[in-house]
């Protein structure tokens, strides 16, 4: 195709520094969520008053929070959950949404229907009622917010992979596909698929950030990571009361989650490259 | 009826009373007349209507409006308000009343016997479903109007702690005609004989007020008497931390409640604003310990929790010195208060623990015994926490780790705390319980106040011991304030050598205030008041 | 035809709306704890104060019973009225939607504005102003909305004085809130709007209007916005519907009213009619909301006229 060719110099060059450096990050971080004390010494969760509200240096290399305890061990330590809120979350919420959206736009219209309804009443009740009624059922913590929050992200996905199901299918390469007689299975793997997931990739890399700060905010409404738990979102919001005094309780976690997302997004973009790459 | 005074003469009496006045805020100047008051605050009532709302807040927003019968001084003693004196009968079962003739509601209606009348039986009716003021009452039995101005109020069995609840503004006076528009309109609207009158309240926002221009009935003894100063009053509801602080070092408000601990230093050091604060009266924030069920039903644990972990340092380096380690079941704040000595000994707790069976640890340091580890679970709920406790609770959690205590804390949503407590399934609890009163001490101790599935109580520490029950009820039996504080002591000494609970610190209302401000003044709950305020507006 | 299919439409919207409410009303029941004990909260009242409250919510009947109830009311237009808040949740809705609405409109109003600027700016650049805007976008996503909030007020509000720190009285209070809750609302659309651009500029009738002269931002205007703009029209659609009752952390924050704040207080307290008139009113914006929605897509994309 022409328009490939005429892109293809621009995008399929060598892997960058950047993606690199992205790559390396998120090596680092299986490694703290496989083997924290690899990368940090001591538990997340030892508790030293006097040691409270120490600012970055020698003895804390990122300081200690209000209980005394060296935030660049919870940060390591808090990988393992950090990840479970944003992976977790949205890799449910994909398998979950990309099944209806496919059954939805590749079914008959009575299948549409009823997915489309199901995933209706999902939608329309607030996001956060949901959560927060998940939450009282099950009860706080990090592995029930994973849930509340692939919840509510699972309709957004169902309906963008049927849209851009309904889109695909009728367009040329489908239906040039269709009549050079390849079989339905195959239409969808090869075809519609690939195509549909395109769009979708950029929102997932998005989204595992939205749901970490899903996290962060449920945590703000004492709903999320269970304490001492060190997940990242829970160590914002709890340092948004020492701001002012102390900002590193805050900053350091919250540039963990910056620098998460910003390494997923860049690795996940260079993938989503690849795959076009192949199917164009 | 507006009488009107000359400017000047009400200026020169206003620095009068300034002179000898007893407002809290330093440094603002001389009086002045008019402006508005913007008094941020953290929390908002649920429900207006005192009479029916348990809430703290509830009685700081009614209070700008609702006049009491009677008046409570930092010192616990009595002073005359609506109420012009009283009498107690030789059985200490029946209050007599003489009640002002000069005192109008804002809504034009005579406050005299029959609104007494009114007041109370309001409070008892279960159409109301009141929710604390009611039970401070419990044995009431009935108001008599005597005269015009003349009532008489019984109770089925002596009732001491009676003027101290009447001086609260869950007992403050409203307008019949205001009670007549039912609970629903009540809980937004408020009719009283206050300084201020109601303008509106936004749930979510706040509320306004306006000066009430008739006003001449302050409580004797009060640093202001008249009319208010301010013009206009306005409680905003701040409820984020950092917000509320930045909306005070800003100028956009004048005064802000709980300035968090951690930002009390650095707001001192702002020149334009200050800091005061006031402990808190009632049952200090404690740790019950479950004394009916699992393994601090045993008193050498409890002992050993209690004395084998530093509270008083983590306390004073938690709250940056804010708050004052606790030294008694109560508040020092509270009539009837004993210090009582306790000491920090981390060897005489491991003793304890040895003699109580725990001699083994396990492979993460828990004591064990046999074969089962020390493990103490403790309910939480984190959406409804305030000061930090969560952090204090973590902090808690890891010293008792080097005792051995393994404490597990149950993140529990509030429905299942209120379905939890009740069962008793539970080892630790946490609580403050703010009541100007030492029959705090009843609701925290007493047998009758353990919280069941059909009652909810106070005594979540399910302590249980019938000499105390009866130096509680006897407590309740006289209005001797000697014999009474006598009582109290006994029951803190008592409760202390059983290591019923740990207390933990002293609540204090901490205020920022701007220094343009003067004339606050402090309500016996320990939240301000506003009668005597002003700001000087730039 | 068109009228069976405005039928049909009105059918399914009817049957979301009660499978919401069915929904909403079983979950809330599945929620643990008494309905009376969280009405009572931890205070001491007496058994015949406990009876009262039982007696005048109903609170004792079966739970079909309550249901079948409510539903009946429902139909005819009774919301009943809050457990906790002593006003009939008509009146407790209608005083907290106006600010909702504000926000919700004000967010999402700039947060496409933004988006689409940003996207048209930076669809197929150099390398670096795709960069920066990637990274921008990036940790605008990676801040959570009450952090923006704060970090928002402390410069704009206490520092420079130039809005409010609350309230909801003046359309310059709303200026800050809007702003928090519009970041990642802007940088989700704006990744979706540019990934859509990026395609459509390789299309090849974009190529064919270029070859017949047409200006770069012509062809970004008229031909690569209105293709690229269908997944990023669900987004905003769905975006709409979930702000309304989800605004809880800003307005906490800015304390403004809203719907939110109203929710959050509900579920904790087990206030069954505030929860249900909560939903009813977010799956009715929703409905409304998503039929708007598909006539919207006829329009942008002629392609689903042929299957729609």
């Amino acid at each position: 195709m022409t328009a490939a060719l005429v892109a293809a110099p621009a995008r399929r060059g060598r892997f960058a520094p950047g993606v690199w450096a992205a790559a390396v990050f998120l090596v680092l971080l299986a490694v703290a969520a496989l083997a924290p004390g690899l990368l940090a010494h001591g538990s997340p969760n030892d508790a030293d008053t006097m040691a409270a509200l120490q600012g970055p240096g020698a003895g804390h290399l990122l300081g200690t929070d209000a209980n005394g305890r060296d935030i660049a061990t919870r940060i390591v330590h808090g990988v393992r959950p950090s990840l479970l809120t944003g992976l977790g979350a949205v890799g449910l919420a994909v398998t979950a949404g990309t099944l209806l959206g496919l059954s939805a736009g590749l079914g008959g219209r009575v299948v549409d229907e009823i997915v489309m309804r199901a995933v209706d009443v999902l939608l329309s009740l607030p996001n956060l009622l949901l959560a927060l009624v998940v939450l009282t059922i099950l009860g706080p913590g990090t592995v029930n917010a994973v849930y509340a929050i692939a919840l509510y992200l699972v309709p957004g996905y169902a309906r963008l992979v049927r849209v851009q199901v309904r889109v695909i299918r009728t367009s040329g390469h489908v239906e040039a596909a269709t009549s050079l007689g390849l079989t339905r299975l195959r239409i969808i793997r090869r075809h519609i698929l690939p195509n549909a997931f395109a769009p979708l990739l950029v929102l997932v890399t998005v989204e595992i950030g939205i749901a970490m700060v899903a996290g962060a905010s449920l945590s703000f409404l004492g709903f999320g990571a269970r304490p001492p738990d060190p997940e990242w979102g829970a160590m914002l919001a709890a340092g948004r009361d020492y701001f002012s005094v102390a900002w590193w309780v805050a900053v350091f976690p919250g540039l963990a989650i910056t620098l998460t997302v910003l390494a997923f997004t860049v690795v996940g973009r260079r993938f989503q490259l690849r795959l076009e790459g192949r199917t164009a | 009826m507006r009488t009107t005074v000359p400017p000047i003469a009400l200026a020169a009496a206003a620095l009068l009373l300034a002179a000898c006045g007893g407002g809290t805020s330093a440094g603002a100047g001389s009086p002045v007349d008019g402006g508005t008051l913007v008094y941020g605050v953290n929390n908002e009532p649920i429900n207006l209507d005192p009479h029916a709302s348990p809430q703290d807040v509830t009685a700081s927003f009614a209070r700008p409006v609702l006049d009491s019968l009677v008046a409570l001084d930092a010192e616990g003693r009595v002073h005359p308000w609506l109420a012009k004196s009283w009498k107690i009968s030789a059985d200490q079962k029946t209050y007599t009343f003489r009640l002002r003739d000069d005192v109008t509601f804002s809504d034009g209606t005579k406050f005299d016997a029959e609104a007494v009348k009114a007041n109370l039986e309001h409070i008892v009716a279960p159409a109301t479903k009141s929710q604390l003021a009611a039970s401070w009452i419990a044995p009431y039995a009935g108001t008599e109007v005597v005269g015009p101005h003349e009532v008489r109020v019984t109770f089925d069995r002596p009732h001491a702690p009676f003027l101290a609840a009447l001086s609260t503004a869950y007992f403050g006076v409203q307008s019949p005609t205001s009670l007549r528009a039912g609970p629903e309109a009540l809980a937004r609207r408020i009719v009283g004989s206050g300084p201020f009158v109601l303008d509106a309240f936004t749930p979510g926002k706040g509320v306004t007020y306006h000066r009430n221009p008739d006003y001449r009935w302050a409580p004797e003894g009060a640093a202001h008497q008249g009319p208010a100063r301010l013009a206009k009053l306005e409680f905003k509801v701040l409820r984020e931390d950092s917000v509320r602080l930045g909306a005070l070092t800003s100028g956009q408000v004048d005064v802000i409640a709980s300035v968090p601990p951690a930002n009390v230093a650095r707001v001192r050091a702002d020149d334009r604003v200050t800091v005061t604060s006031r402990q808190a009266p009632g049952g200090v924030y404690s740790y019950y310990l479950n004394n009916q069920k699992g393994p601090f039903t045993d008193v050498r644990l409890r002992t050993a929790f209690r004395d084998g972990i530093d509270f008083a340092a983590i306390v004073k380096k938690l709250y940056f010195g804010v708050y004052a380690p606790a030294d008694s079941p109560l508040s020092p704040a509270t009539p009837g208060y004993t210090k009582v000595d306790r000491k920090y000994d981390p060897q005489a707790a491991a003793r304890l623990l040895d003699e109580a069976g725990y001699t083994a640890r396990d492979g993460e340091g828990y004591r064990v015994k046999d074969g089962k580890r020390l493990t103490v679970r403790w309910p939480f709920v984190r959406a409804v926490v305030r000061e930090q406790r969560d952090t204090l609770a973590q902090q808690v959690q890891s010293e008792a780790k080097k005792l051995g205590f393994d404490v597990q804390i149950l993140d529990l949503t509030q429905p299942e705390y209120l379905e939890r407590v009740p069962s008793g399934d539970y080892d630790i609890a946490d609580l403050s319980w703010q009541r100007a009163e030492g029959d705090a001490l009843g609701n925290l101790f007493g047998t009758a106040s353990i919280p069941t599935a059909q009652r909810w109580g106070q005594n979540i520490g399910r302590h249980s011991d019938r000499e105390l029950d009866g130096w509680l009820d006897a407590a309740l039996a006289t209005t001797d304030a000697g014999r009474r504080a006598a009582l109290y002591g006994q029951v803190q000494r008592k409760v202390t050598a059983q290591a019923a609970s740990v207390p933990v610190y002293v609540y204090s209302a901490v205020l920022g205030v701007r220094k343009r401000v003067g004339g606050l003044a402090w309500e016996a709950q320990a939240f301000p008041t506003f009668h005597g305020a002003w700001t000087a507006k730039p | 035809m068109r009228a069976r299919r405005v039928a049909v439409r009105a059918g399914t919207s009817v049957l979301v709306l009660w499978g919401a409410l069915t929904l909403a009303f079983a979950a809330l029941h599945l929620t643990p704890g008494a309905t009376v004990d969280a009405i009572i909260g931890s205070t001491t009242v007496g058994p015949q104060v406990r009876q009262q409250i039982i007696d005048d919510y109903g609170l004792d009947r079966s739970i079909p019973a309550q249901y079948a109830s409510y539903l009946g009311h429902v139909v005819t237009g009774d919301l009943g009225r809050s457990y906790q808040l002593h006003e009939p949740v008509t009146a407790a809705i209608g005083a907290r939607i106006g600010p909702s609405l504000q926000l919700t409109l004000a967010a999402v109003g700039l947060a496409a504005v933004t988006a689409t600027t940003l996207a048209l700016l930076t669809a197929r650049r150099s390398r670096v102003v795709r960069g920066l805007a990637s990274g921008t976008e990036l940790a605008g996503v990676s801040i959570p909305v009450f952090w923006a909030g704060i970090l928002l007020l402390t410069v704009f509000s206490f520092q420079l004085g130039w809005f409010p720190a609350a309230g909801d009285d003046d359309l310059r209070a709303l200026v800050l809130p809007a702003v928090a809750v519009a970041i990642p609302l802007t940088t989700m659309l704006a990744q979706v709007l540019r990934e859509g651009l990026e395609r459509v500029l390789d299309e090849p009738f974009v190529l064919t209007a270029r070859a017949r002269g047409m200006g770069d931002a012509a062809v970004r205007l008229r031909h690569a916005l209105r293709h690229a703009a269908l997944p990023a029209i669900t987004l905003l659609g769905w975006m709409l519907g979930m702000l309304i009752g989800g605004l809880v952390v800003t307005e906490t924050v800015f304390s403004r009213q809203g719907v939110g704040q109203l929710m959050l207080g509900a579920v904790a307290g087990k206030d069954l009619p505030v929860v249900m008139g909560v939903v009813l009113l977010t799956a009715t914006v929703y409905v409304v909301v998503n039929i708007v929605l598909d006539l919207v897509y006829l329009a942008v994309d002629p392609r689903l006229r042929t299957t729609a």
